[in-house]
């Protein structure tokens, strides 16, 4: 048990140096007025609501996960660190819905088609992400420790 | 029968003995999460996302709907089609319910889209039905979910130092908030403010600060870049004009008690009840009057009304609030529909900070009619006072953001 909690510890103190990096640069390439592309696959947007309110989100999800690391038994300190995942699902999410609804209509001043076709649909899932998308998957791992946490309350075992 | 006190108390014990089950608490993560959403220093992050979220979702669904459909579905089809249909070209009938249009060497030439012909079929049931209507279903179903999920009274306790500041406490998020999708229930939930004084600053802050979803929704239509710089003005505005009403508003501003209920799943049915009875109220309070402002809008411009109040005052806007002579008019009509106006001042070429400056009056100025006939019922001294103060707002703030920019160097 305590090397699985060492192991989630080492996960997300990794996890929350990256994150916070991320929202740095998002707020950093924000500041310069400019987007920032990188490998075909990461995008920081440079618009004040995504780069800069986004960033400042994704930049305290990092510091929630690492401010949640020591202790990690603790529910607080796991509290945190569910918080900073939640944090990204929030920006990641808004990020997927924002694409979902830029993919379904055509976008057609005049007459023409009034959804899109389905390979510029699919297109526009293509990459590069912002930050908080790439992100989404590993902070996805947070539900592994939750679901652990509630199967050993459920067993009577509560470790605050 | 008539138990003593001892006997009282005994019963109690044995009541609760039978009933309450005694252990020690144990945290779990929904509490500790309901927790970190309170206090101050973990809270105010998790709020920031809350805003982001909030406002992200409602931009994309009200983009979606809107820019993706609706535009096009009035510019392209309804508007040419009414164009031709519609007997009377040029005549104040056409004008009126169709297209005000222009003036083009003489001759007069037909808008092109829906925010500019200003007529009630055209402009009237864009803003209603392809602008506003998305927005408003969107924004009380974001609110519904924050609502039942339990969030909002932790807000309420996150904000409760601050709205203090301003002579109010954590309970007045609520009718702010609300006022974002129409001023018209936010005034009414004035009332959960205990004292006088309280529920006058609360009505007072969100006429003039608070704009409603109808023109959020428009100004996310035509203007989206300067969203954020218009909103700042306004939070700030919220908060000096708070702080001076509550030194010099006489009467008391209490604490309040509050009960955090725990986070809980939302249920389907409450959040389509509260959503659908809240649309129905907006389509019942507010679309007749953004058809019928459009209207009376129209019969003011044809009756030249505007015109000649646009040029009395112009030297006041050009002047004071350093934003070009044609905005008067859309300032004037403003009165009757802020998203009208809005609409109207996007046509008109100017600075963007001009641009800011003209929203943000639009937005200060005076409260729609559907909020003042609120404010009425709310009473005439209360309604009287905010007046005042408004007029005091709309110049001295009008003209600080006119020398803001002259400092800065973009006015």
């Amino acid at each position: 048990m305590a090397e699985q909690s060492s192991g989630g510890a080492i996960y997300f103190a990794v996890l929350g140096i990256v994150t916070t990096a991320f929202g740095l640069a998002d707020l950093l390439v924000t500041a310069s007025g400019s987007e920032l592309a990188y490998g075909g696959i990461l995008e920081i947007p440079g618009d004040l609501f995504r780069g800069g309110w986004g960033g400042i989100i994704v930049l305290f999800a990092g510091l929630f996960y690492l401010s949640g690391i020591r202790n990690f038994d603790d529910i607080h300190q796991f509290a945190k660190v569910a918080m900073g995942s939640i944090l990204i699902w929030v920006v990641a999410g808004c990020d997927i819905f924002a694409m979902i609804s830029e993919s379904i209509p055509s976008w057609e001043e005049e007459t023409g088609p009034w959804f899109n076709t389905l390979p510029d649909f699919i297109a526009a899932y293509a990459p590069p992400y912002a930050p908080a998308v790439l992100l989404l998957p590993f902070s996805l791992v947070v539900l592994y420790y939750i679901s652990k946490r509630a199967s050993g309350e459920t067993r009577g075992g509560n470790s605050s | 029968m008539k138990l003593s006190t001892g006997a009282r108390w005994d019963l109690i014990d044995r009541i609760s003995k039978e009933t309450v089950t005694f252990g020690a608490y144990q945290h779990t993560l929904k509490d500790a999460i309901g927790e970190l959403t309170v206090k101050p220093m973990t809270g105010i992050p998790v709020a920031i996302a809350v805003m982001y979220g909030f406002w992200s979702v409602f931009g994309s669904f009200a983009g979606f709907f809107t820019d993706g459909f609706f535009v096009r579905l009035f510019d392209v089809y309804w508007l040419p089609w009414l164009q031709e249909v519609f007997p009377g070209q040029g005549g104040w009938l056409y004008a009126i319910m169709v297209d005000a249009g222009g003036i083009e060497s003489g001759e007069f030439v037909l808008s092109s889209n829906c925010l500019e012909s200003f007529g009630v079929l055209t402009s009237g049931l864009f803003v209603a039905i392809g602008v506003v209507l998305p927005a408003i279903i969107i924004f009380y179903l974001m609110l519904a979910l924050l609502e039942d999920i339990g969030y909002m009274p932790r807000l309420a306790v996150l904000l409760d130092t601050v709205l203090h500041r301003v002579g109010l406490h954590g309970y007045a998020i609520v009718p702010t908030i609300l006022s974002l999708g129409c001023n018209v229930p936010g005034v009414t939930a004035t009332r959960i403010l205990e004292t006088k004084k309280q529920r006058f600053i609360m009505m007072t802050l969100l006429a003039i600060f608070i704009p409603c979803g109808a023109q959020i929704g428009i100004m996310q239509d035509v203007v989206p870049g300067l969203m954020g710089w218009i909103l700042l003005y306004l939070i700030i505005g919220y908060f000096i004009f708070g702080y001076i009403l509550n030194k010099i508003v006489p009467g008391k501003a209490p604490e309040f008690l509050i009960d955090v209920p725990p986070y809980r799943r939302p249920l389907l049915g409450n959040i389509g009840k509260k959503v659908g009875g809240r649309v129905k109220g907006f389509f019942v309070v507010a679309i007749p009057f953004v058809l019928l402002g459009c209207a009376i809008v129209g019969v003011l411009y044809q009756l030249g009304v505007i015109q000649f109040l646009g040029d009395a005052l112009a030297p006041v806007f050009v002047g004071w609030f350093g934003v070009p002579k044609e905005t008067a008019g859309p300032l004037i009509a403003a009165f009757l529909r802020k998203d009208l106006a809005v609409a109207q001042l996007s046509a008109i070429t100017m600075t963007p900070y001009q641009m800011i400056t003209a929203v943000v009056l639009v937005s200060i100025y005076f409260p729609c009619v559907a909020t003042f006939a609120m404010m009425l019922k709310e009473g005439w001294k209360e309604l009287l006072g905010a007046l005042a103060v408004l007029t005091v707002v709309v110049f001295t703030y009008g003209g600080l953001i006119h020398l803001i920019g002259k400092l800065l160097g973009v006015a």
